[in-house]
């Protein structure tokens, strides 16, 4: 017998509505029967359970005192650190005060009784909070969870009201809060919820909603940013719609028709939103004026839903059974519910916007789905089983309970391909995704553990579709996709894989699959083609649970012919970079084993690039001598003088640069540990040799050529220099935008990564300081109320006076006084030290601000300077240079060669005449200027967007220094689609 | 959120015994501890790697290798240390439980590396871990140290071809020839200990045994020596230095 806990979790497992035979009848039954029975209350918790049942054994025999003080110890230790609001002491009070009187033997059934009575009440409690829990956590069985409060509200009537006040007090907290996922799953149990009269509150909750959605987008008196929380709001309601429509439409037809109405005039006078910023997919083209958003999309959904009779698979309607119990319940109406005040409309545009972007953050539109499996494999009658989806991966933080979950969801279709596409969906998610995007390998990683059979195949269908269309990707997204491809690929056990015995023991079946992935056929297309053969393949890899799959590179080896900058060649070679460095270059090239033709792709075998390495190069003895000194443990300041006497006076400070930084990186080469303290201990060298900004980019050209073949020790021992204060973020921007790394662009991810560093390693500073700030402000608070409340005592004691022979004397003793004196003087005193540090890391603060926005203008500079040298112009008649090309029919293009990279220094242009007559199998027909502004643009969106918060304070300073009316409209597109603005705007 | 499933005993076990304080201060410690432990690792596995795995977790403020503490070569385990406690919580919550070179690596708070913590407290030089294992692990210098010495012990009794393997037992008498072997300079060949047991290894690989089949898979897909793994010799004494110093 298990315990209520799992039988909660189970309920309704496995039953029709989800393709399996259980009756879930039963389980209801079951449940609400145990309610009233003993074992069902020491089944409940198994501490519980224990506890009660030594309170009853007490109440048996004769019972003293003691041990109920030890029982009511033990459930506090056991729940009040649980938030454990119940009245114990009253609960432990009755039950004393009954022991009193409770003689041994006249034990009997009303005894008994009675204290079952208060113990229900106490269970009450934690069932309600049980179901609760149960109900939002695992939202797709609330029609379950409904009518089991609607049978317990039947014997125990508080229990309704207990529900229906729960309920309320966490919808005002989530509107309140603007917790998007608790307003919808509130809202959705109320509307599923099966207690007689809970209908009207749902219309009034309903219409609540609605009239603020509706005062918000008035022209008027409204505030038009705060769409995206009235558009939520409507989606909210019409989605909780399936979840009791039937019901609202029987029980009270006029006001259901009165919401109905609302919303389609809301849908009248809203303007629809289309969210080009976070779309993981960009087309050039600009569809959306014909195309339904999502509001509108959703609202077809539900009419067609309320033609067929609010009828939905998905929505189990458990309470059909149970209906003619259900109506003779106690009712409750819900207390009125108040939606949150919206600010009033900002004065300037600007700020407008800026209120637009930071609400269209805190209620994302839903259905921003990836779509890449064909949709015959994920096409659902309604919305709501990916939102669901969603919502458990979002509300499951902890994983492995995830995967297990995930895998076991009880649903009657294959939903491998749902819960593939919510997972890389959220990965994708713009502008971040719910997790860190590592938690997703583990997710992938378990899912393909518990779903040995099918999740596999279903994640390499995903990795395919998603290569498929790389160039269309956005370019965060496709760093995400690199960073969460390669780790995945490190996790596989092809030791396993490959060993014979496992393919004698799996037999031909096991040969098959192996074929297959070889072949590169999806598993899709298998089940399809060959369905009997699927099966078995499907059988017999649920067997080997340690399959893992591993990548069958060759399907992608003809990447290799492609131009250099074409987006599939770049991804393949940039996950193998990443490969390359969670593992190491010989075992990654033995894994490409099957498609030799990508060992072009992969990245040097690394080692460092060491200048001086014979006699005969200039600077040989020189850093001989210094790498001596540094040897001899000579300090920074007594290495400094060295160089300038030595090497500076005679060969300039480039050569003395040269030298130094060769010879420091070639000390710390052996490891990162090496590196921090080689740079520890001689950063004051360096300093001294770069203090101006153009040394600064030298060395990092020095750092560039040292590690020329490994990006990643490039990266970091930058990121190191620019932590260790050697070098400025400035700096680092000049150097990523010098000639030799524009060129690399669009062919590498070396100088996006070197970027990315130095703005996340400049806004992690702005965050720490922030929340030192914080933390500042909380003390001076504390330290405030500390002072005036020394002051006050003091004062108090001040004027206390006396009158002695008819004078006022102090009636204070003077020790006293003084001593209180100095207390208020000392809090004072603490007052005034923790604001004075306040008021420091306040400066701070401005300063690195100050220092943000000049990086930004820079970065915003050195972007527009670039592009503007390289973007096709702007067509006379206005049309935007087209720079994707149309989708032409594949059969019929002859493609044309394209052309290799030259790069006309002297003017900027590239030279585009040439070609290299090299012919591509695959379709790949962008040039590679381009290919280049694509790429750079889509960098330039990316970052607008990640930064986005912090570059809005300064939004007024960049369009005035940077975007004139000169600036390339591309340019102005992607900078303001990043920051969630309207091109229209401009 | 996600109570329902949630284990709430997010602190491992473990209980370091070098942590001078109680238990309550010891969790305190692990709470609010920036620091990350990371075991089951390769001997092979390098600072770089551990860098481009952990960095994705957040900033990296300092990464320490675990090493022998007579070899000087890295023995398994490493510290990672972060700049904010909510990368460090990352790291144990997302990165614990994959692979790191092919192993199952283990991520757990730590609660603060200190001078000295680098060095392995095995009897050997190495993890303790590594003392007593009786099973063969390739990415860990093969057997477990004190299997090997009785492995040279037997072989130095025995003509090769006698099928000494089959005769060891776990733990128990192997503790009384750990003072013999202990430190200095007999150590420093180490790896030249590990290397003969594999050419022995692949000379017998046609015994059936159970270790053998194992080690003979082993041997195929492992190069022969990993390019990665840093000799003892190439750390000279300035490296060494250092490593104290930091």
């Amino acid at each position: 017998m298990s315990s209520w806990r799992a039988l909660l979790l189970r309920v309704g497992d496995k039953c029709p509505e989800y393709g399996g035979s259980v009756d879930y009848k039963d389980h209801i039954v079951g449940i609400s029967e145990r309610w009233y029975s003993g074992s069902a209350l020491l089944r409940l918790d198994t501490v519980l359970g224990q506890i009660l049942c030594r309170v009853f054994h007490l109440v048996a025999i004769n019972s003293s005192f003691p041990v109920i003080a030890a029982t009511h110890y033990l459930c506090y230790k056991n729940f009040v650190c649980d938030r454990w609001p119940i009245p114990l002491e009253s609960c432990y009070s009755v039950l004393s005060e009954e022991m009193k009187h409770v003689t041994v033997r006249s034990q009997n059934l009303i005894t008994l009784k009675m204290k079952y009575r208060v113990l229900l009440t106490w269970i009450s409690w934690i069932l309600l909070q049980l179901l609760l829990q149960c109900a939002e956590q695992l939202p797709h069985k609330i029609p379950f969870y409904s009518v089991l409060v609607g049978l317990i509200n039947l014997e125990n009537e508080d229990f309704g009201k207990d529900v229906v006040d729960a309920i309320h007090s966490k919808l005002q907290d989530a509107l309140l809060s603007e917790n998007c996922d608790k307003i919808r799953i509130s809202l959705r149990f109320l509307t599923a919820l099966d207690l007689p009269g809970s209908i009207s509150s749902v219309i009034e909750v309903f219409e609540t909603l609605l009239s603020s959605a509706l005062l918000t987008i008035d022209e008027e008196a409204g505030n038009l940013s705060w769409q995206p929380c009235a558009d939520f709001y409507v989606t909210c309601i019409l989605s909780s719609l399936p979840w009791g429509g039937t019901e609202l439409i029987e029980q009270v037809p006029e006001e259901f028709d009165r919401v109905i109405v609302q919303i389609q005039s809301y849908l009248l006078v809203r303007k629809r939103s289309y969210d080009n910023s976070f779309t993981a997919f960009e087309t050039d083209g600009d569809k959306s004026v014909t195309e339904k958003d999502f509001l509108e999309d959703l609202w077809d959904r539900i009419q067609a839903l309320s033609s067929n009779g609010w009828k939905v698979d998905s929505v189990p309607r458990p309470h059909l059974s149970f209906e003619e119990q259900l109506v003779t319940g106690k009712s409750y109406s819900l207390p009125h519910i108040s939606c949150p005040k919206q600010s009033a409309t900002s004065q300037s545009t600007i700020s407008r916007e800026k209120d637009n972007y930071e609400v269209k953050l805190k209620y994302p539109q839903r259905l921003r789905r990836l779509h890449i499996f064909p949709s015959s494999k994920t096409e659902l009658k309604d919305s709501q089983n990916q939102n669901d989806v969603s919502v458990k991966a979002t509300n499951i933080d902890s994983r492995k309970e995830c995967a297990s979950y995930m895998a076991s969801l009880p649903v009657s279709f294959r939903y491998e391909y749902l819960m593939a596409e919510t997972i890389f969906s959220q990965l994708m998610f713009l502008p971040q995704p719910p997790f860190r995007p590592i938690y997703y390998t583990l997710v992938i990683i378990d899912l393909c553990k518990a779903l040995p059979g099918a999740f596999p195949a279903v994640v390499a269908g995903a990795v395919r579709a998603l290569f498929d269309r790389i160039a269309d990707l956005d370019m965060e997204c496709r760093t995400r996709l690199i960073l969460w491809f390669s780790h995945h690929l490190g996790n596989r056990l092809t030791e396993e894989w490959w060993h014979e015995d496992f393919w004698r023991e799996g037999g031909g079946a096991k040969l098959l699959v192996k074929e297959r992935m070889v072949k590169g056929l999806t598993i899709w297309e298998m089940e399809d083609q060959q369905p009997v053969e699927f099966r078995k393949v499907m059988d017999v890899m649920d067997v080997g649970s340690n399959f893992q799959y591993f990548w069958p590179w060759e399907e992608w080896a003809h990447v290799k012919d492609l131009p250099r900058w074409a987006p599939q060649r770049v991804f393949v070679q940039e996950v193998l970079e990443r490969e390359v460095r969670l593992s190491y270059w010989d075992k990654i090239k033995q894994s490409i084993e099957n498609a030799p033709a990508l060992e072009e792709l992969l990245p040097p075998k690394s080692g460092p690039n060491f200048k001086y390495n014979s006699e005969d190069d200039q600077g040989y003895a020189l850093s001989r001598e210094l790498r001596i000194m540094i040897r001899g443990r000579k300090t920074a300041r007594e290495i400094s003088p060295w160089v300038e006497e030595n090497i500076i006076k005679v060969h300039g400070p480039k050569f003395a640069l040269e030298v130094v930084i060769q010879t420091l990186l070639d000390i710390g080469s052996k490891s990162f540990t090496h590196l921090i303290t080689v740079l520890e201990r001689y950063g004051q060298v360096i300093t001294k040799l770069c203090a101006a900004q153009d040394m600064q980019v030298l060395l990092i050209d020095e750092v560039s050529s040292y590690w020329k073949n490994s990006t990643q020790m490039t990266a970091i021992a930058i990121d190191r220099m620019m932590g260790y204060r050697l070098i400025c973020n400035l700096a680092i921007i000049s150097w990523v935008f010098s000639l030799p790394n524009i060129e690399q662009f669009h062919v590498s991810d070396r100088p996006w990564e070197v970027l990315r560093n130095t703005i996340n390693k400049t806004y992690n500073r702005i965050a720490d300081l922030r929340k030192e700030i914080q933390t500042l402000e909380k003390g001076v608070s504390i330290a405030e109320e500390t002072a005036s409340k020394a002051l006050k005592e003091f004062e108090a004691a001040d004027a206390r006076l006396e009158v002695v022979d008819g004078q006022p004397v102090q009636a204070e003793k003077p020790g006293r006084l003084k001593r209180l004196k100095g207390y208020a003087e000392k809090a004072k005193e603490e007052e005034v030290s923790v604001r004075e540090s306040l008021e420091a890391k306040e400066a701070l603060f401005a300063r690195a601000l100050e220092e943000n926005k000049i990086l930004f203008v820079s970065l915003y500079k050195s972007f527009t300077n670039v592009l503007m040298e390289r973007l096709p112009p702007v067509s006379d008649n206005g049309d935007l240079p087209k720079l994707r090309p149309e989708k032409i029919d594949a059969m019929s293009v002859d493609l044309e060669e394209p052309p290799s990279m030259e790069v006309d220094h002297d003017n900027g242009q590239k030279d585009e005449s040439e070609n290299n007559g090299e012919r591509v199998t695959h379709s790949y027909d962008i040039k590679e200027q381009d290919q280049w502004c694509l790429c750079t643009l889509g960098y330039l969106k990316a970052i607008s967007r990640q930064y986005a918060t912090e570059i809005w304070p300064h939004i007024e300073t960049l369009e005035a220094e940077i975007f004139s009316e000169d600036t390339h409209p591309l340019i102005k597109k992607a900078v303001l689609s990043g920051l969630c603005r309207k091109m229209v705007e401009l | 959120m996600a109570s329902l499933f949630k284990d709430l005993a997010k602190l491992s076990a473990y209980r370091d015994r070098r942590f001078h304080g109680n238990q309550e201060e010891y969790e305190r410690a692990l709470q609010a501890s920036t620091t990350v432990y990371v075991g089951n690792m390769s001997f092979y596995s390098t600072e770089e790697q551990v860098y481009e795995l952990f960095s994705r977790a957040g900033e990296i403020k300092k990464i320490i290798m675990g090493l022998d503490k007579n070899t000087k070569t890295p023995c398994g385990f490493s510290f990672v240390l972060y700049y904010s406690r909510e990368d460090a919580e990352d790291a144990v919550k997302y990165i614990s439980g994959t692979m790191l070179d092919d192993r199952l690596i283990r991520v757990d708070f730590d609660w603060g590396f200190e001078e000295g913590r680098q060095w392995g407290r095995g009897r050997s030089g190495g993890q303790v871990r590594d003392e007593y294992r009786t099973d063969y692990d390739p990415g860990r210098g093969g057997y477990g140290k004190m299997v090997q010495r009785e492995l040279e012990a037997q072989r130095e009794l025995v003509d090769y071809g006698t099928d000494a393997l089959g005769a060891f037992q776990p733990a128990g008498p192997y503790g009384r020839h750990g003072g013999e072997h202990g430190h200095g300079g007999s150590y420093r060949h180490g790896r030249d200990h590990r290397k003969r047991y594999r050419d022995d290894d692949r000379s017998t690989s046609e015994r059936v045994s159970s270790y053998e089949s194992r080690k003979t898979t082993d041997q195929e897909q492992r190069p022969e020596k990993n390019p990665r793994f840093r000799e003892s010799g190439d750390s000279d004494e300035e490296d060494d230095d250092r490593r104290r110093r930091r």
